[in-house]
Order: C-alpha cells, then sequence, then structure tokens
C-alpha cells in the first residue's frame, strides 16, 4: 500500500531510527512501511495518524 | 533478527543460549550415567529423558519471544520464517522417510528434527526479510 511516511518523515527533518523511537518500533519496520511492502497493523496505522496530526486516509492510500 | 536488539529479543537470547549450554551439560551428563552407571527402570527413563528438558526450555524461550515482541513487523517476519521452518522440515522428513522406507536410508534419531528446524528457520530469516526491503 502506498503511502506519504517519507514525506512526512522529511518536512519534520527525522531520521527513519527518530521515527522508530516515536513510534516504539524497529528501524527496519519503517523502512519496510515507506517502501509500501510492509501494511501496518491498525493500532500502528492509528498511531501514525495521531504522531502526525493526520487521519490514516491522507497517510495510507488504497490502490484501486 | 533487529540490528538493535528488542528487549524482547535480548530477553530471548538471555532464555534461549542458557538452555542450549544446560542441554549440552545435560546430555553428556546422561550419556555418561546410562554408560558408566547403568541406571535401570524408572531411573532409566529419568536419565535419558533428561536431555530432552533443555529443549523444551529452549523451544519455550522462542515461544515466548514470538509472544513478548511489540514490533509488529518482527513479529510477522519471525512468523513467515518459522512457517518455513516447518515447511522445510516437514518436506525433508517426508522424503527422507520414503527414502528410508525403501532401505536407501538409514533411520535417523528423532532428537536431530529440533535442530533441522532450527537451522531451517535460521536460513529463512534473512530472505524473508529481504523481501521487505
Amino acid at each position: 500500500m502506498k503511502n506519504r511516511l517519507k514525506v512526512l518523515r522529511a518536512e519534520r527533518d527525522w531520521s527513519q531510527a527518530d521515527l522508530a523511537d516515536r513510534l516504539e518500533v524497529s528501524r527496519q519496520t519503517i523502512n519496510a512501511l515507506e517502501t509500501g511492502k510492509y501494511d501496518p497493523s491498525l493500532p500502528l496505522a492509528f498511531k501514525i495518524a495521531r504522531l502526525f496530526s493526520q487521519s490514516i486516509e491522507t497517510i495510507f492510500q488504497d490502490e484501486a | 533478527m533487529a540490528q538493535a536488539k528488542s528487549a524482547a529479543a535480548r530477553r530471548y537470547l538471555a532464555r534461549f543460549f542458557p538452555a542450549i549450554l544446560a542441554y549440552v551439560v545435560v546430555l553428556f551428563g546422561s550419556l555418561w550415567i546410562i554408560r558408566s552407571l547403568h541406571p535401570e527402570g524408572p531411573l532409566l527413563w529419568l536419565v535419558a529423558v533428561a536431555p530432552a528438558v533443555p529443549i523444551i526450555a529452549a523451544i519455550a524461550a522462542m515461544g515466548l519471544y514470538m509472544v513478548e515482541e511489540t514490533d509488529e513487523f518482527l513479529r510477522a517476519i519471525l512468523a513467515q520464517s518459522m512457517l518455513w521452518g516447518i515447511g522445510v522440515t516437514m518436506a525433508l522428513c517426508t522424503i527422507w522417510g520414503f527414502l528410508e522406507n525403501a532401505g536407501l536410508l538409514p533411520h535417523p534419531p528423532l532428537y536431530l528434527i529440533f535442530p533441522l528446524f532450527c537451522g531451517s528457520f535460521g536460513l529463512a530469516q534473512p530472505f524473508v526479510s529481504r523481501r521487505y526491503r
């Protein structure tokens, strides 16, 4: 699933490790999320949305 | 696994490796007792089965890691790698079984199945992780 994580992270000038710390996940998890190869669980998606103060739909795009 | 180990991964290593170390000690102790003291009856059963106890502890450590790892992605990698490990182990055992049936291979000790699973599970991990890069 496509997402804007990389852009949102860059806007805040955070490294993958910074974002990983803020979400309490590993750096590999951030990498897998950013490449769109791993889709987060609903709780993690909500956590990401809360961190960036945006809705889940504006961060993750369902390719249809 | 994680480059920077999670707390759960550190706990796992702190459980798994002592269990394997205990296995080596108990295994050699058990073999020595059986060979030199020739226990019989229930005592023989007890001494013979003893090396399985630390192995079961190692299996429990793997299960606990799966439960305690809070990073869902690492958990997903682990689960998929375990499935590969189970698949490879069952496939190899099935192949061996039929070849043994035809008298082409000897009967292997069943306790080798756990190291076979650990090996195939371990080998699967980098391949499974690579798919997410």
